[in-house]
């Protein structure tokens, strides 16, 4: 955004942005197209692209004259594409949520800028019309970051909508950051379905040559497409290089690079399978398969928003709980150490995490222990310290990830109540728990 | 060669692009090092990359030709000089401040105007050499000029950019790039087409590399040069047109020498199609559509079909209806008409095109199957005919490629980017249609950067051009050949590191560096010391510790530390004899002539004695 003088300067001459303007300061001259300007750094500097195609930023000053010399044709546009369909084709969702995937230059912002058409995706990768009738839904454009349990429900709905529809399978395109907490809620909240849902998304923004999301979309599709999982799954490149995508179950996956292409790993499970550019899927592990009998797919949409996700660690105070509960809250989730510890004899005695856990327990919250390690399972009987956590309260959650097991606390406290909840926290309901703990390499 | 009269007739334009390395420790927007050589690979990552619309809305006309070859490409990455910057699996990090103060540097040394605020853009480049797909290029410089070739030489733009990465090898279907120097920051430099004639374009870029070598800031007593040295480290584009010819760009000339025959050629090239044009245009000539003939010369023992008709693919052929004549053409040493329609066809990566203004004989087709395929095409006497043989789906790339460079033949001289075939000829290929504007969108990534007066100020105080270096030089060496090969030198910085400490003996140091270092290398030994060793030696010698003959015998044992040379000393011993010392030496050798004594003495202390102090002692 332009600064007070040189708005009004421009507003003068009636010149807006994309308008080929003349400027002119003393004997110097500067010819080029009027680009927006940032809205961070100096708003007096104009910025115009020249003809090589470079912007230069140009200080403003009083007595500098502007002359519009060819009115630009308004807004920039990007092409876009309708979907053509064929007959012999399965018909896809696709549900677009916002995110990197579908995002171009933001010349307001300088930043990375959401997509509104998802046309304009479809345009940049056509090869998604050879693959499936794409079914393109705007649903919403919103940035990962910004994503709460009220979307998951809006997410969740539409991708039911979408199969009583008769879709074959449905893809969403997400921010990356979060994509992992709302294929978990997906995982727990769609009943009865019967095909696969894909959520992908992108690590480099679409409005690159070199952009993950173009793969990321068509292998995305070839599952959504031709798969029989009937589950929820995360659909991202498997390594750096454009060769396969993994397909991660929805309550396996996280994040855990922050700008890698491969951030998403399977945790404590191996991907459901492996799919390349091609359309070649590689099954790597047991699923819930579509069964041949149509069902309705429903929502089962409650979900307690007093619901937390603490992290222990050393010197951390456990006067947190105190603040959650009196705030109301009924499920709390602890990120213990290693196998599910927090602190029970520390040097300073109101560091220990015991009494808290009791209190909490005794008040009818849930309490639920998940470690921050990630890989691997909690258990509450190897040392003496987790068994009086244990014992305080804390039901521990196996293999679980602390996200999807904050994910699930919620499903089960909104739909269920607190006594089922504290059942149901330690018992698979979307394969999120496994018994046994696989050797998987890396 | 001919004069600039003839090129003045011709309507010629010229103007250079030079790119430079420059001489930052890290690279542009990562801190790998931009200095070090390539270690081992490490990781192998392959990417494939699209066209995509630009700030306008546009897909440039070069990012979309080759985003339809449909090639991937393979980046090996390096330890030390490669990160995940470089190849797109992290943002970049903020612009290296040092490259940003050596650009500016640069761009007063050219009397350029710089922006009040660099904004950060991205070219797009889809050949792949670059893993995010576009090279991130900032606008730092405008209207400056310099006095070359005899004229005033309009700088029209500077820039400063990133290095792209080297070609490992090639591959009909995918490349393989060495990403260790991609993210080096390098300096581009263009002159309006204010160029007269092919010499002066050279004499041109020899300027402009003398103000690249020789600009540098001021520090530590010594001046810090801008811009790396050696092979690989500059190079030079050159954009020619004539009138009725277009703008065609001359990419990477790395050796300076051949500039000026390849902008000869350029417009010898342009001279001759636009005359083929015109003939052409004259017979109506016409450009046919592609046949698949693979059924009628399956049984052919040419070996270029029996390969491809063996493997499953496809022989295609297209009339060229009056070009009979005109694709064997010479429009260079060794180019045709028929070579520039093969090169766009190669670009779907088929080896090339067969035509019919070759010796066909030579591919092993007979007279009969030529007779079969003008009789299937319908060609008549005057017509030509294109043939090639692949993969069905590169052939019918290549088929369309080929088509619409022989089409252009009627119409105009290809706008086009070029690469150099052969320097010594001075020959050019296709690589690629010339860029436009909508290639450039900008750098999100990162902010753009602010330049104040302040920042210009504080850049020129420390800056030391190249007219104070000349002069001064000239100046400090009064053997003017002498203090133009130091101007030159590579090891001009060492020079002035030396004799800005060890005062009084610059003529001893330049002949030292200049004559003396080249003679032992000729005998293989290792010059390539650190500049302190060099320092010790001439100060010994500026204390009068040693005699200059000495230095030369020093350096024969490429010292690594100022204590070796001590020790070289001492050992040997090199310690210079004067004085009183000289005399008793010279009162030991007796009764003689004084050349006598000159001569016993100096055969036995020739690294010892200094000749002028002895015959000034036995001479009083």
């Amino acid at each position: 955004m332009y600064g007070k003088d040189v708005s009004a300067l421009l507003d003068k001459h009636g010149i807006r942005v994309g308008d080929t303007i003349l400027l002119l300061a003393g004997p110097e001259r500067y010819e080029g197209v009027l680009m927006p300007r940032v809205d961070v750094g100096d708003s007096s500097i104009i910025v115009i692209k020249r003809k090589d195609g470079y912007n230069m930023g140009i200080k403003y000053h009083a007595g500098m004259k502007i002359h519009k010399l060819a009115a630009g044709k308004g807004e920039f546009e990007f092409p876009t594409a309708g979907a053509e369909h064929s007959r012999s084709l399965d018909t896809v969702s696709l549900i677009y949520t916002g995110g990197t995937i579908g995002s171009k230059v933001d010349y307001r912002t300088g930043g990375v800028y959401m997509l509104t058409k998802p046309q304009e995706l479809l345009y940049e990768v056509p090869e998604l019309q050879d693959i499936a009738n794409i079914h393109v839904s705007n649903l919403m454009s919103i940035a990962s970051e910004d994503m709460t349990c009220t979307e998951w429900k809006k997410i969740g709905r539409e991708v039911a909508g979408a199969f009583n529809a008769g879709s074959k399978g449905v893809m969403i395109t997400h921010g990356t950051d979060t994509m992992h907490y709302t294929s978990a809620a997906l995982s727990f909240m769609l009943q009865g379905l019967n095909g696969p849902v894909v959520l992908t998304g992108a690590q480099r923004s679409s409005d690159r040559g070199s952009s993950d999301a173009f793969m990321n979309l068509i292998c995305a599709s070839h599952i959504a497409a031709k798969s029989d999982v009937a589950e929820v799954g995360i659909c991202m490149h498997s390594t750096p290089s454009d060769n396969t995508c993994s397909l991660i179950r929805g309550v396996k996956a996280r994040k855990l690079h922050t700008s890698r292409r491969d951030a998403f790993r399977p945790v404590n499970g191996s991907p459901i399978a492996t799919v390349d550019i091609g359309g070649a899927i590689d099954y790597k592990s047991k699923y819930r398969k579509a069964s041949k009998h149509k069902s309705r797919v429903s929502l089962l949409d409650g979900f307690e928003e007093k619901t937390a996700l603490v992290k222990f660690y050393p010197n951390s105070d456990p006067g947190i709980i105190d603040f959650y509960l009196g705030k109301g809250y009924r499920g709390i989730i602890l990120e213990g150490t290693g196998l599910g510890h927090v602190a029970v004899s520390p040097s300073r005695s109101e560091l220990s995490w015991i009494s808290r856990i009791k209190d909490a327990a005794s008040s009818g919250a849930v309490v639920g222990m998940t470690s921050q390690c990630l890989y691997g399972r909690v258990n509450s009987a190897v040392y003496r310290n987790l068994r009086m956590a244990a014992d305080a309260g804390a039901v521990y959650c196996e293999d679980m990830m602390p996200e999807v097991a904050y994910v699930k606390l919620g499903f089960l406290l909104g739909n269920y109540g607190e006594k089922k909840a504290r059942e149901m926290l330690p018992v698979d309901i979307a394969g999120e728990i496994t018994k046994r703990t696989e050797y998987t390499e890396g | 060669m001919h004069d600039a009269s003839y090129y003045k007739k011709l309507g010629f334009r010229c103007g250079l692009e030079i790119h430079q390395r420059l001489a930052t420790k890290e690279k542009l927007f990562c801190s790998c090092s931009a200095q070090t050589e390539s270690d081992t690979v490490i990781a192998r990552v392959s990417r494939r990359q699209r066209a995509v619309a630009g700030e306008l809305g546009i897909v440039d006309r070069s990012t979309s030709f080759e985003s339809s070859r449909e090639r991937s490409f393979v980046y090996n990455m390096f330890k030390d000089t490669s990160c995940l910057v470089d190849v797109d699996e992290e943002p970049p990090h903020m612009v290296n401040p040092d490259a940003i103060e050596t650009a500016l540097r640069l761009a007063s040394a050219f009397g350029a105007k710089v922006p009040d605020e660099i904004e950060p853009m991205r070219k797009q480049v889809v050949d792949g050499s670059d893993p995010s797909s576009f090279q991130r290029s900032m606008f730092i410089g405008y209207e400056g000029g310099i006095d070359a070739g005899g004229g005033r030489m309009r700088i029209s733009s500077m820039f400063l950019e990133e290095e792209s990465s080297g070609i490992e090898s090639t591959a009909s279907d995918h490349v393989v790039y060495n990403i260790d120097r991609i993210g080096i920051p390098l300096i581009e430099i263009d002159t309006d087409p204010d160029i007269t004639s092919p010499q002066q374009a050279k004499e041109v870029a020899l300027k402009i590399g003398l103000i690249l070598r020789l600009t540098g800031k001021r520090e530590d007593g010594g001046v810090t040069p801008c811009v790396q040295r050696g092979i690989g480290t500059i190079r030079q584009d050159v954009n020619v047109s004539i009138e009725g010819g277009t703008r065609v760009e001359v990419k990477g000339l790395q050796e300076i020498d051949s500039v000026d025959v390849i902008i000869e050629n350029e417009v010898e090239r342009q001279v001759r199609l636009l005359e083929l044009k015109k003939s052409l245009v004259a017979k109506k000539a016409a450009v046919g559509s592609p046949k698949d003939l693979t059924h009628r010369l399956q049984a052919s023992s040419a070996k270029i079909i029996k390969e491809a008709v063996s493997s499953g693919g496809a022989v295609m052929c297209a009339r060229l209806e009056g070009f009979a004549g005109a694709l064997g053409a010479q429009i260079n040493p060794d180019r045709r008409l028929g070579s520039e329609i093969s090169d766009y066809a190669k670009m779907s990566g088929v080896k090339g095109i067969i035509h019919s203004d070759e010796n066909l004989d030579r591919y092993g087709l007979t007279d009969s199957e030529v007779s079969s395929i003008r009789k299937e095409l319908g060609a008549e006497d005057g017509d030509a005919f294109i043939l090639v043989a692949a993969s069905k789906a590169a052939c019918e790339r290549a088929m369309g490629f080929a088509i619409d460079r022989a089409r252009m033949a009627l119409s105009q001289v290809p706008p086009e980017t070029r690469a150099v075939l052969d320097s010594k000829k001075g020959t050019t290929r296709f690589m690629r249609p010339l860029p436009g504007g909508s290639r450039m969108y900008p750098e999100t990534d990162c902010k753009a950067i602010a330049v104040t007066k302040g920042t210009m100020g504080g850049i020129s105080k420390y800056t030391v051009y190249l007219e104070e270096r000349v002069s001064r030089i000239r100046k400090e060496i009064p053997n003017p050949q002498l203090a133009e090969q130091m101007i030159h030198s590579p090891r001009l910085p060492l020079y002035e590191y030396i004799t800005s400490r060890a005062k009084g003996i610059n003529l001893v140091v330049a002949t030292t560096i200049l004559e003396k270092l080249r003679e032992l290398e000729r005998s293989a030994v290792n010059t390539d010391l650190d500049r302190d060793v060099f320092l010790s030696i001439f100060s010994m010698y500026a204390q009068g510790k040693i005699t200059k003959a000495a230095i030369g015998e020093i350096l024969r044992y490429s010292p690594k530390t100022a204590k070796e040379v001590q020790g070289i000393v001492s050992t040997n011993p090199l310690q210079r004899i004067s004085g009183s010392d000289l005399k008793k030496l010279i009162k030991k050798t007796g009764k003689k002539e004084s050349g006598d004594k000159v001569r016993e003495i100096m055969s036995k202390y020739r690294l010892n004695v200094d000749g002028e102090e002895l015959n000034t002692i036995i001479g009083g």
